[in-house]
């Protein structure tokens, strides 16, 4: 039961109609540069860092893990997102800095990444199947 | 649901609950050992965590040898693993001494905007070493620990002493798993080779500490699942390309995990070619198998050696003189049993080498049974992965016997020798279980009827109580004292001091308590509890590198003369305006202490800033006038 509505979130948040996650995933990000220069809250923190892993997560796990079971396909998706927010960092930290702007800046990245990712293999599925 | 059902699913339920309460009890312990002052975590450890984590790993093995739900048992297993590798970042004040407190010390630096043209934040010389500086690892985990300390707004110190022991209790068992199930395990052996990579000391040690090479471990493993997938896929798969992905993110972790992933991806592309081809052309494609063996086992050499074409600093290169210099029988336990023989007693060598040994066993198993059939299922991964294996097991020795001045210890294979090993261990327990179960259920019908007549022999009954004992009790009981042994093995029972509770007060108070800018002389003590919290060679908040000679020679000039001429001398390296002098009792002995403190409060040059540790450091300070 609890796997099942897991996955409708899942896909859901995949879906990403009228851009819903992706502008979420944006506003996150704002959520969390506003925090880094204002409030410093580490539960505001926190609670968007976990939404914004989610959101990416997901988009990335449905992407290359569909075959995989909600679980795994979750874990995987994270763990991805993780590798490419240490590779986007790497290239801000090697060219030039990393400071609160610049932070921001990479997960601003990231999340296109993972929506023009999730859209990608959203415009396939939608494609195989008014071809089918 | 018949009642056996029933009933096995309410021992399974009452399992679970019992378990979380004992993992909840084992992270309680953990809290209650923490501490401000200690060499190693086995002077504080509350003396129940062990027999509690002897318990809890045997229960778990029950729970994994009876439950089918898969993801539950995985995340058992992930907390199980996070709770083994968080003893350094919970006991100790600053974690494990000397190696993460550097990498966090250049982290610091990222964080703190210390740095604003780039990577590395000092100067280098060549274009050649700048590169090296660009993949080195450092930079690609404090990118990722900046960013992600950015992220929950929480301070760097927090996120890099967990990143490592999170990160690697929540993905090595998935990819253990992973791995696992493309060798055919089933959803089984698949979970107990999860659990057992928690037998693997050197796997528990290198999940404990934050460093770049911990970080390319993880990248590894999966680097290693996703070559085994992309050996049945045909043509560019998504497979391809996240076994590129995670193997040039191995690279930038550490070069190490790098090369060795890049090695097996080699290996297995050629391995696909052999398979395609090798009826076309047999003796051709065997030849190229062999030569593409011999060159992915000579890539991590070689390339250690090239390596000084970047980095100035290396110097490594092939060398016949330990034939010459040492003792044969010292030369043939290097090469059987490595770093082992130096002062090891028997039950670590045998805890050490008993897993990727029958490991090993194992898989020579496997491939015998496979011989006469060629298109068996999973042939290809088995001997892919038995392949890889041998290719550390050669490694190592070419390392450790052939070449001098290594970057790295060379026993840093024995991580990857592991995770090569426990899917075979999970195989192979998993087997002899099922080979037990059956033998049971053939005894079983019989003896049910004869209980009910009363009539069963004692023969009869004692085979079957031994085999339900084995099955049960002694198996988990066994696995779970193995898990348990390997983290007293995994953790150091020998260590320095290390950073204090007021080490650590007395760098806080400094950096609170300074507007301008400063340099700190002290040992390189100081140093690692400075830089955890300010960075190293910060320009504002100046600490020397941890062997850097000019901090030395300032730090034994002012002992010898605590006046303020070496103070001036200080800082002029940053231009500074304040400098102080840490001077600490445990570091330098009572004697040498004392007559420091009692020379310098004569003098009256020097001012006291700050005491610290009840009177064990005191923190003096000169100002420019």
């Amino acid at each position: 039961m609890g796997s099942l509505q897991i996955s409708k979130v899942e896909a859901l948040v995949a879906q990403d109609q009228k851009f819903i996650s992706t502008l979420t995933s944006y506003s996150l990000v704002l959520i969390i540069y506003a925090n880094l220069n204002i409030l410093q809250s580490s539960v505001l923190g926190v609670a968007a860092s976990i939404l914004y892993f989610l959101i990416n997560g997901i988009f990335l796990g449905r992407a290359f893990f569909e075959k995989e079971d909600t679980f795994f396909r979750l874990m995987l998706g994270l763990l991805l997102f993780i590798m490419l927010l240490g590779f986007v960092g790497w290239f801000a930290v090697i060219i030039y800095n990393l400071n609160a702007t610049m932070s921001s800046l990479v997960l601003f990245v990231v999340a296109t990444i993972c929506s023009l990712i999730n859209r990608k293999v959203n415009h396939k599925k939608c494609h195989s199947a008014s071809k089918g | 649901m018949p009642l056996g059902k029933q009933g096995l699913t309410r021992f399974l339920h009452i399992s679970e609950i019992f378990y979380s309460f004992l993992v909840s009890l084992l992270f309680y312990l953990l809290l209650l050992s923490r501490t401000g002052e200690a060499r190693t975590v086995w002077e504080v450890l509350h003396p129940a965590f062990i027999p509690t984590l002897f318990i809890a790993s045997s229960l778990l093995f029950i729970i994994l040898f009876t439950s089918e739900k898969v993801a539950h048992n995985l995340l058992f297993i992930i907390v199980h693993s996070v709770l083994i590798h968080s003893l350094f970042s919970i006991i100790f004040p600053a974690g494990d001494l000397s190696g993460q407190q550097m990498v966090l010390g250049r982290t610091r630096l990222v964080y703190d905007n210390a740095i604003v043209h780039g990577w590395p934040p000092w100067t280098v010389e060549t274009v050649p070493f700048q590169i090296y500086e660009w993949f080195k690892g450092q930079s690609f985990q404090a990118a990722l620990s900046v960013v992600l300390s950015r992220m929950l707004s929480i301070d760097i110190f927090w996120v890099h002493l967990s990143l490592i022991p999170v990160l690697w209790g929540f993905f090595t068992p998935i990819a253990a798993f992973l791995v696992t199930k493309t060798l055919g395990g089933n959803d089984k052996a698949a979970v107990l080779s999860s659990l057992l990579l928690s037998a693997f000391p050197y796997i528990t040690y290198f999940g404990a500490i934050s460093v770049p090479i911990s970080l390319g471990f993880i990248f590894f493993f999966y680097s290693l699942f996703f070559v085994l997938k992309n050996l049945d896929s045909s043509g560019y798969s998504k497979n391809t390309l996240l076994m590129w992905a995670f193997s040039v993110l191995s690279f930038l972790s550490h070069s190490l995990t790098g090369i060795m992933s890049f090695s097996l991806l080699f290996l297995a592309m050629v391995y696909k070619s052999y398979r395609s081809e090798k009826k076309a052309s047999p003796a051709a494609v065997k030849i190229l198998l062999a030569v593409s063996f011999l060159f992915c086992a000579s890539l991590l050499p070689l390339s250690l050696v090239y390596l000084r074409f970047f980095a100035p600093v290396l110097y490594t290169s092939f060398t016949l003189d330990k034939f010459y210099t040492l003792p044969a029988e010292e030369i043939v336990g290097l090469f059987f049993l490595g770093e082992l023989i130096y002062g090891f007693d028997i039950q670590t060598i045998l805890l050490v080498a008993m897993g990727p040994f029958l490991a090993l066993l194992y898989a020579i198993y496997l491939l015998y049974r496979f011989r006469r059939n060629s298109t068996a299922k999973y042939r290809t991964q088995i001997s892919f992965l038995f392949v890889a294996y041998l290719i550390i097991l050669i490694d190592y020795r070419i390392l450790k016997l052939f070449m001098t001045e290594l970057p790295f210890n060379a026993e840093r294979l024995w991580v990857i020798d592991g995770f090569l090993a426990s899917p075979f261990l999970g195989l192979a327990i998993c087997s002899a279980t099922s080979s037990l179960k059956k033998l049971l259920k053939t005894t079983s019908p019989q003896t049910m009827s004869i209980i009910s007549r009363s009539s069963l022999s004692w023969r009869r009954v004692l085979r079957i109580g031994g085999l339900l004992f084995t099955l049960n009790i002694l198996t988990p009981i066994i696995l779970g004292g193995w898990i348990s042994y390997s983290l007293h093995t995994a953790y150091p029972q020998i260590a320095p001091l290390q950073t204090t509770w007021y080490e650590l007060e007395a760098v806080k108070y400094i950096e609170e308590n300074t507007k301008e800018k400063y340099i700190v002389i002290g040992d390189q003590w100081t140093t690692f509890a400075g830089e955890v919290i300010v960075g190293v060679n910060n320009p504002r908040a100046y600490y020397f590198l941890e062997f850097n000679r000019t901090g030395y020679d300032l730090f034994r000039k002012i002992l010898e003369d605590p006046s303020p001429q070496v103070m001036i001398e200080a800082m002029n390296v940053n231009n500074a305006r304040v400098a102080y002098f840490i001077v600490t009792e445990p570091r330098l002995g009572t004697e040498e202490f004392n007559r420091v403190v009692y020379q310098t409060l004569k003098n009256q040059q020097l001012r006291v800033f700050g005491i610290f540790g009840g009177g064990k450091l005191f923190v003096f300070t000169y100002e420019k006038t």
